[in-house]
Order: C-alpha cells, then structure tokens, then sequence
C-alpha cells in the first residue's frame, strides 16, 4: 500500500517526512497536480459496477485502490504547468484527480472538503470556543461604528486578515499589527476587519497536532519587546535571536485541541497560541497544513517521523460481508 | 476606498538566495550538488529559512 503526497518539487519540508517513510520501507509516490496532465498522468475506469483507477508520474505507476494513505500538503493548482495552461483545464484536471482520489478508501491529512472550511477563521474560532480553548475577544465587522465601539471596550487591539490570505497584485504581507487608540476605523467599511483583544504575551506557542500526537514548541518574547514592534505582535515577524524550545502542553489545552481535530475532521493540524503572564494559552488560529519544519529544525521535536507513521499506518482493515460472515479484505 | 487591514500591509518576503538543492525524482526529494539528501542537513535548512513560516506566500496561506 502507498503512500501518495500531493505537493510541489521545491518543498523540502515534506522531504522532511518522506525520507522517514524511505526508511520504514513504505512505497511513496509523490507528485504535483501543476502537472497534470504532462508530468503527471491519470486514468479511472468505471465499468460493471466497479472502479479502477491510476495515476502516474516520474515512472512510477500507482493503483488508486492501492494508496493507504494522501497527504495533501503544499500542492500546485492542477493544470498550472500544462502546455496550453487554462481556467477550464484546471477545472478539469482538479475534479479528475480529487474527484477519483475521493473514491479511494485511503486517509487523507486532510481531506479537502475538511480543509477547505478549517481555513476559514471565522469557524476556527467559533469552534475553538466550542471546545473550551480561550479565545481573545474578536469583533469581524463592516460597520465603522462597530470597530469604534469596539475600541473602546477593548482599546488594545490588533488587526489580522480574515483570510489568512495576503494580496498578489502586488504581493504584499499583511501581518497581524497593533492598532492606535485613536485609529481612523472609516476603511472598515471597505472591506471585513478583523479586530481582536492583544494578549499581552510571554511567549508564542505552535501546537502542531498529528492524530493524537501532541508536539508544543514555544518562543519567549523577549523582555525589552516594544509591543508596537510588528515582531513583537506576529511571531512570523520576530527576531530569529530567541529560539523555539519544546514545552508541555497543559492537560486541559491537549483535552481541547483534540476535541478540535476531531469536530473539524482533521488529522493534522499547526495551533497557534499566545502565552499571557499568566500562563494561560489564547488560541489564535489552527492551520490545518501548517508549516512544521523549522519547528524542528529548532526543537527537534520529531514531527516529519510522527507525520510518517500516521501515514503509513495502514489504519482500521476493511470490513466486508462474504457469506453472511465478516471477513477482512486483503 | 482601500480596506482597513491593508493600512498595515507591507511589501511580500521573498526568498532572494536560490536554494542549493534540486528536485530528483528518481529519490522524489531534493539533493544537494554533492548528492547528499537536502532534508538531512538540518543546519543548512534554518539557514536558508526554506522550512520556515512567512507571510506573503503567493500560492499558500497556511503557514
């Protein structure tokens, strides 16, 4: 049974995981949907009531009802790298490949339908809430005049982008930013703001959550931050100088992101905390495929070895009805 | 007419150093000019920051 990882060539992260499956002997095939069709070949045959399917690439030939397991991690937009590239050509090759991959019975990290609706910050927050986690208190509005009232329940604000998503034209960052007590909130009309409490923190903490594994790595904001210093607000923009330590994670953080995994149907997931003075973890966001590299690279923490073995895990056998009697596929 | 949370944008990080490795697919990971496998040199990944979490990615906003 294979293992197959959807991403791009130049991801090294995910190099990370397949040389840990390379070692334990697990087929892997790994290929970039940007090169379908081309580099990347498909065929799926529905006849007599039965489907078989495969996908090539590199020379490697894979059965669809041979995959143990998908790993969807940075992949290209189907189609990107096609001779004669097209919205239509994408569409086309995005529902041939997903759509066949669908009907396998492999475990996905995470299935596409799962990882569409995790990326939307509004459900992250609403379930994390749910699940017991502290969230900061957060307003998502239009309304100028809610932002101002807002303001001035919670006058330490910073602003983030709903999406997660950055503007291309031109490319440009938006990071999470500490907002002015005397800020002009009239642009909120203009487009949804996201505008939340700042937790004025000791430390960031990444919780990356691999099935039930747990790996907690955290970051200690240094003692002379200036809190107006983007670095000192977005972690992604601190200085590299204080190192990312692995930490515990408390019993009732672990009880709850769990219980987030699993209402969002995710096997991986990249938790964002805030550490208070106080010691407790504010969640930020969850991002269901979260970078997890240069976690350990820093920590150690062994995440590219823990992300293998769910993968090769050939999970629950499959059950079937032969004669009246259960009986396990092989 | 620009919305509120662009007022704090900022030009994209971009990787300006070429990586030192090339995609093999034969090994189906990335290799150093040397041959070594690049995923097996964790110091050369934290220096080149290729691993790390950013903002601004142009085709992925999961970081």
């Amino acid at each position: 049974m294979t293992v197959l990882i959807l991403t791009c060539e130049e991801d090294v992260t995910a190099d990370m995981v397949v040389v840990h499956l390379n070692a334990s002997g697990v087929p892997v095939v790994r290929l970039d949907p940007a090169d379908l069709p081309g580099g990347v070949a498909l065929s799926g045959e529905y006849v007599h009531g039965r489907f078989r399917g495969h996908l090539q690439s590199a020379g490697r030939l894979v059965s669809i009802a041979g995959l143990r397991s998908v790993w969807v991690r940075r992949p290209g937009e189907a189609a990107a790298r096609a001779a004669q590239p097209s919205a239509w050509l994408t569409e086309e090759s995005t529902q041939a490949l997903y759509g066949m991959l669908r009907g396998s019975d492999a475990r996905w990290m995470n299935h596409p339908d799962a990882a569409r609706r995790a990326r939307h910050k509004p459900w992250q927050l609403r379930l994390a809430q749910r699940c017991g986690l502290p969230v900061p208190a957060t307003l998502i509005t239009t309304f100028p005049q809610a932002a101002r009232e807002f303001a001035d329940r919670y006058p330490d604000l910073v602003v983030k982008p709903v999406s997660g998503a950055h503007p291309q034209d031109p490319p440009r960052a938006v990071p999470t930013s500490r907002v002015a007590p005397d800020t002009d909130f009239s642009a909120v009309a203009f487009g949804p703001t996201l505008l939340q409490r700042r937790v004025g923190k000791r430390a960031d903490i990444r919780l990356t959550v691999v099935g039930e594994r747990l790996l907690a790595a955290r970051k200690a904001t240094a003692d002379d931050a200036d809190p107006d210093d983007p670095g000192a607000v977005d972690v992604r923009f601190a200085s590299a100088d204080i190192p990312w330590r692995a930490a515990d994670v408390p019993p009732r953080i672990a009880d709850a992101v769990r219980s987030y995994l699993r209402e969002a149907e995710l096997a991986y997931g990249a938790f964002d905390f805030a550490e208070d003075a106080d010691g407790t973890w504010w969640f930020l966001e969850c991002n269901q495929s979260g970078q997890f590299g240069f976690v350990e690279v820093e920590t150690g923490l062994p995440i590219a070895r823990t992300i293998a073995e769910w993968l090769a895990d050939p999970g629950p056998e499959p059950q079937t009805r032969v004669n009246g009697s259960s009986t396990t596929v092989c | 007419m620009q919305p509120f949370a662009l007022n704090y944008a900022r030009p994209a990080a971009t990787l300006e150093a070429t990586t030192p490795y090339v995609y093999d697919s034969g090994l189906q990971l990335n290799v150093l000019m040397d041959g070594r496998v690049a995923a097996g040199d964790l110091a050369l990944l934290r220096e080149l920051g290729t691993t790390t979490s950013t903002a601004g990615s142009k085709t992925h906003f999961d970081d």
